[in-house]
């Protein structure tokens, strides 16, 4: 829109077709590599940098193609997307999930109305339990599979400021769990969303939502806003046509507020509440029940010579209830500090020290259970990373490591070196050798199908006594380019190594258990850039290869099911296009090519999202149809038995003062 | 009537109140400028440094120096973020959104964005040969008798002026940034 704004200073000039064409030409060369996003569009440089800049060094600010200098060797030295606020608007996301598509280094496979299976670098299952998803640093995971419930990640994507996904392990800074990649989702200040904001809209398999936040100040010093959504959804399909069933409705509301305490840093204290409920088909009794709150506050200080101090705790609760059967409540109390220290100049060192107490109290049903039912658990972490710059401006060394204690496992420790150079402003070669566990929670260990007290000659599962650590050695392997000004790619290779994964092992006739019996490697590659084939048209996207060898450890009675480590795509594809027209209309659109997922087999896929915006002063009226290529396709799951994605479309009226 | 738009945290707290003065007042437009407007807004954070104005514009020695957005608001709450806590000869800086060129009052810079464009040359009319140091941001801005144009060329942010409007104005424009800058020929000129 600001491109069309500048281009129209003597009127809407139209676009100059000569100039454009051989944009036409690079775009469809392009894509048989994979055309794309690089990293943050936006790039934004916080008020404080930028009023210290001078004249000159404004001029040089590039300002319409942009790639987001990462700031941490951690992002320079991994494979980094991120998706901006204006990606998530452009797309006509509104759930969290749709969101996450637009990084092309996650898998996001909708299983179905509300269920997504969501994992970086394969090993792709409904229960996915190798990734790290955070909320402003709170942890969404549950300890009952080390997964998360996506259902209940809801948030008003207006609030987000960016959403960055690291592909590969982050055990070092991150701890347990960040094996395959980490989502780190961060929420804008209280000081960007000030005013009201409304939105509401309505679809076809969306069935209709409507948003309202106000932010304003206290005393010149905080900002505050307040906000509310409800969202509901129709049921995906049966493979036929038909209802699925599992039309889900979730209402939250919440607020965060940040507060500058001068020579004492800054406060950001936030919080939701949450419910909602999920359509079950017969034969259950009953709809799925869902609640949940949390409670944050986060303080952090900039010192003299650059050290920076930060410490957090949360109060988290999440309650589920499954009629028929189980029901869990989960709270969690977090607590963490970091400290970063340059020395000397050509040394930054990080450290940092965590405790999370986990209550989880589960009424089993007589289906499956969770014994005992109620667990304490207790996580004990520690963390010392020392960032060295070898040489000024070109190459920079991490080295560090994580310390945990978990229940379990116990004893976890998950290094890391980085190493980036940086040969010219516009090229980074990068690389990385790290170890991270997905260490056990309660489903490896204390897991019993059907609930105990069983019949000896019944087949049943019984847990997974002495279970232990699933580990990764990662060697990653990337190269960042600008080649051009409008033109960013950034290609990154790794090439995993797993341990002691879980299979399901069979301990006589009629007993089965959870043991670690499974070990192989994944490869792949993702490419990912962004184009500015014009100054009113934009491409993003990226491609992602993997290839994935996992097999039983030699010497086990083993029995696997189907897909038990994982089903992913040998690869993917996506095309994210940002068309601007005069008369403020934008037209975008999104194009995905998922390759086949074998085992069980779920077709390849092609989806097209388009969607229509005009926008107007504070006024913003969108028309999205999704999935228009098809009328409807399954992403995930076993057939029969799995749902399918209709196409759907919906419409987004929003409203800023 | 509340017409003009203060920032927002200066405004009461009593959200009714607020509420209701909002139908009133300018449509904010998008919650984080790009970043185009990011680097804008520092310019005109630095033309507050580079531009001096005679004590009679002020009402006493404290009075703040006013920053004002006529139109349509692409900075959000940036300018604001990066203006507080800054002074100028002592002068805090204050950022003043208005609707239109009538309600510019006691103004020192008038940035006169994109949705004012078409209207330049009336808005420099009614400004009439007061001292403010009117900024834009397109290249025609300059010839129609603006001071100072934030103009992008090629991704970068490059400033033209005209040389004529700023004598003229008698604002004491430091040659440092004249020097940066690309001059232009009025219209005609």
């Amino acid at each position: 829109l600001l491109q069309i704004r500048k281009n129209s200073d003597e009127g809407a000039a139209p676009p100059d077709w000569r100039r454009i064409i051989p944009f036409f030409l690079a775009a469809a060369l392009i894509p048989s590599a994979g055309p794309a996003h690089a990293q943050d569009r936006q790039g934004s440089i916080t008020p404080d940098e930028i009023k210290q800049m001078t004249l000159e060094e404004l001029m040089e600010i590039e300002v319409t193609l942009v790639s987001r200098q990462p700031e941490r060797i951690s992002d320079a030295a991994s494979a980094i997307q991120v998706i901006t606020a204006e990606d998530i608007r452009r797309s006509g996301a509104v759930t969290l999930p749709e969101a996450l598509r637009l990084a092309s280094n996650l898998q996001v496979a909708r299983v179905d109305a509300r269920q997504w299976a969501i994992t970086a670098r394969g090993l792709n299952q409904t229960l996915a339990n190798k990734l790290l998803v955070m909320i402003d640093g709170r942890t969404v995971y549950t300890p009952l599979y080390a997964g998360v419930f996506w259902d209940v990640q809801h948030i008003i994507l207006d609030n987000i400021e960016r959403i960055e996904v690291v592909s590969g392990p982050g055990g070092t800074l991150w701890g347990t769990n960040a094996v395959n990649g980490v989502i780190n989702i961060v929420t804008k200040e209280a000081a960007r969303t000030q005013g009201l904001f409304l939105e509401g809209g309505a679809g076809t398999l969306l069935k209709g939502f409507a948003s309202a936040r106000y932010g304003g100040s206290i005393g010149g010093r905080g900002h505050y806003r307040v906000y509310g959504q409800r969202m509901d959804h129709y049921s995906s399909d049966l493979p036929g046509g038909g209802d699925a069933r599992d039309a889900w409705e979730m209402i939250r509301g919440g607020m965060r507020s940040d507060w500058g305490l001068g020579d004492y840093g800054t406060l950001t204290v936030q919080g939701d509440i949450q419910a909602g409920e999920v359509e079950q088909p017969a034969p259950a009794p009953g709809p799925v029940e869902v609640n949940g709150q949390f409670l944050q506050a986060r303080w952090s200080l900039d010192m003299d010579g650059g050290s920076h101090i930060q410490a957090k705790a949360y109060f988290d609760r999440t309650w589920r209830d499954i009629p028929g059967t189980f029901q869990e409540d989960l709270r969690t109390w977090d607590f963490d500090f970091s400290h970063r220290i340059p020395l000397g100049g050509r040394n930054i060192l990080t450290w940092g020290t965590g405790y999370r107490y986990m209550q989880d109290d589960v009424e089993n049903g007589t289906a499956l259970a969770f014994l005992p039912a109620r667990k304490d658990l207790q996580l004990v972490s520690a963390f010392l990373q020392d960032e060295i710059i070898l040489v000024p401006d070109r190459i920079r060394l991490a080295v560090g490591s994580k310390f945990e204690h978990n229940d379990y496992s116990e004893f976890e420790v998950m290094p890391s070196a980085r190493l980036s150079w940086t040969p010219t402003p516009s090229h980074t070669i990068w690389s990385s050798l790290s170890r991270a566990v997905r260490s056990p929670s309660r489903i490896d260990v204390e897991f019993f199908v059907p609930t105990p007290p069983v019949p000896d000659t019944f087949q049943r599962l019984e847990g997974g006594p002495g279970f232990d650590s699933e580990k990764l050695t990662a060697f990653d392997l990337g190269y960042r380019v600008m080649p051009w000004k409008i033109l960013s790619l950034s290609l990154a290779g790794f090439a995993h190594r797993y341990d002691d994964l879980r299979i399901l092992e069979q301990a006589d006739s009629t007993r089965f258990r959870f043991v670690n019996g499974a070990e192989g490697e994944v490869y792949g590659l993702e490419l990912s850039g962004h184009l500015q084939a014009a100054p009113w048209w934009r491409l993003r996207g990226g491609y992602t290869f993997l290839y994935t060898d996992i097999r039983e450890m030699p010497g086990l009675d083993e029995f696997t099911q189907p897909g038990s480590q994982g089903n992913d795509p040998g690869y993917q594809l996506l095309v994210q296009s940002y068309l601007e027209l005069p008369w403020r209309i934008e037209i975008n659109g999104a194009a995905r090519l998922v390759d086949e997922l074998p085992d069980p087999t779920v077709p390849a896929y092609f989806a097209l999202d388009l969607g229509a915006a005009w926008r107007h002063r504070g006024l913003e009226v969108t028309l999205t149809g999704k999935n228009l290529t098809n009328r409807r396709h399954p992403e995930f799951g076993p057939d029969p038995g799995r749902k399918e994605i209709p196409r759907s479309v919906r419409g987004r009226v929003a409203w800023r003062w | 009537m509340a017409m003009v738009r203060i920032r927002p945290r200066r405004r009461s707290a009593t959200v009714l109140a607020v509420l209701s003065a909002l139908l009133f007042l300018v449509p904010r437009t998008e919650a984080i400028p790009e970043k185009e407007y990011q680097v804008k807004a520092a310019f005109l954070f630095n033309f507050a440094q580079f531009v001096q104005w005679p004590d009679s514009l002020f009402p006493d020695k404290d009075s703040p120096l006013v920053v004002g957005i006529l139109g349509e608001d692409p900075f959000d709450s940036y300018l604001d973020e990066v203006v507080r806590g800054e002074k100028v000869n002592g002068r805090p800086i204050e950022v003043v959104r208005y609707r239109s060129v009538g309600q510019v009052k006691n103004c020192h810079i008038l940035y006169i964005g994109a949705s004012e464009e078409r209207r330049v040359a009336e808005v420099l009319k009614a400004l009439g040969g007061r001292q403010v140091l009117t900024v834009g941001e397109s290249d025609l801005f300059p010839r129609k008798g603006g001071m100072v144009s934030m103009v992008n060329r090629q991704g970068r942010i490059r400033l033209s002026v005209n040389l004529q409007a700023i004598k003229s104005s008698e604002l004491g424009v430091s040659s440092k940034l004249l020097q940066l800058a690309e001059i232009v020929p009025p219209e005609g000129g």
